[in-house]
C-alpha cells in the first residue's frame, strides 16, 4: 500500500535559521531519507521550493486566471513530500512520526487511490 | 526545470456518493485527465502522478516532546484540499501555467504550481 505523507512546516522559520541550523535539519532530512529508503519504505519524495515562488492557475468561466503566490497564504505551507510504501496506515503514521518536519510542523498522511480490482470502468 | 502541479478541490460535491455514482463520476471525468496526462507526457515523458484518497482518511502526524500526536486530517480546514499532483520537467513556467490549464481541476479548483528543489 502507497501512502503520501505531505509534509506541513513554516518556511519562516526555517528561513530564520542560521546556516548551521540548516544544515543540521537538512542532515536529519538525510538520516531519514537514508533510513526509510533502506527500509524500502520511501519510494520517492520532493522538496518544493517556497511559497514565494509559486504560480497559481483557475479557469473560471472560460477564462484563465493566473495569479503570483499560493493556492493559499497559510502559515505553514506544503514544503515537501515523501510516498510511502507500508504494510498498513500504522506503520505509515509510524515512518511520518520520524520525518523531521513532524517534530515542528505536522505530516499529513493520505493513502494513493488505486483502483478497484477488477473493476471496469462502465 | 521541475515543478509539482498541486490539485486543490473541492471534494465534496463527490465524496459522499455512494460506490457506482462514485464510479460513474470518475468514469466521466477520466477522459478530461487523460488528455491532461496526455500533455503532460508530450511535455515529460517521466512525469508523474498521485491520486490521493478522500480527506475522511486522512491523518495528521506531529511529534511534540518526544511524543506522537495523530489527528483525523486533513492538515488545511479549506474547502478545496489536496486532492493530488503532477510533477514533471517543463522547460519554462508560462510552460507550466499552461499545462497547469490543462488539468481539469483549474477548472472550478486550483492549480499551484511550484518549483521542485530537491
Amino acid at each position: 500500500m502507497k501512502y503520501m505523507a505531505l509534509i506541513y512546516g513554516n518556511r519562516d522559520r526555517f528561513e530564520q535559521l542560521s546556516p548551521e541550523e540548516r544544515e543540521a535539519m537538512y542532515d536529519r532530512y538525510r538520516k531519514f531519507g537514508e533510513e526509510a529508503t533502506r527500509a524500502g519504505v520511501a519510494v520517492g519524495g520532493a522538496e518544493l521550493g517556497p511559497t514565494r515562488d509559486a504560480t497559481t492557475v483557475r479557469i473560471r468561466d472560460g477564462e484563465t486566471l493566473v495569479t503570483d503566490g499560493p493556492y493559499a497564504e497559510i502559515k505553514e505551507a506544503l514544503g515537501g513530500f515523501y510516498l510511502l510504501e507500508c504494510p498498513s496506515l500504522e506503520d505509515a503514521l509510524d515512518w511520518a512520526a520520524k520525518i523531521p518536519g513532524a517534530h515542528h510542523g505536522a505530516v499529513e498522511v493520505r493513502a494513493l487511490h488505486v483502483e478497484d480490482e477488477g473493476s471496469e470502468a462502465a | 526545470m521541475k515543478y509539482a502541479f498541486l490539485i486543490y478541490d473541492d471534494p465534496s460535491g463527490w465524496e459522499n456518493l455512494p460506490p457506482e455514482e462514485a464510479q460513474k463520476f470518475r468514469a466521466e471525468e477520466m477522459p478530461r485527465w487523460e488528455s491532461a496526462m496526455g500533455e503532460l507526457a508530450q511535455v515529460d515523458p517521466g512525469f508523474s502522478g498521485y491520486e490521493l484518497e478522500s480527506r475522511s482518511r486522512a491523518k495528521v502526524v506531529r511529534v511534540r516532546d518526544g511524543e506522537r500526536l495523530v489527528t483525523d486530517g486533513p492538515f488545511a480546514e479549506t474547502k478545496e484540499i489536496i486532492g493530488g499532483f503532477f510533477v514533471a520537467e517543463v522547460p519554462d513556467l508560462d510552460e507550466a501555467i499552461r499545462l497547469g490549464a490543462v488539468i481539469p481541476s483549474a477548472e472550478g479548483g486550483s492549480i499551484e504550481i511550484r518549483p521542485v528543489v530537491g
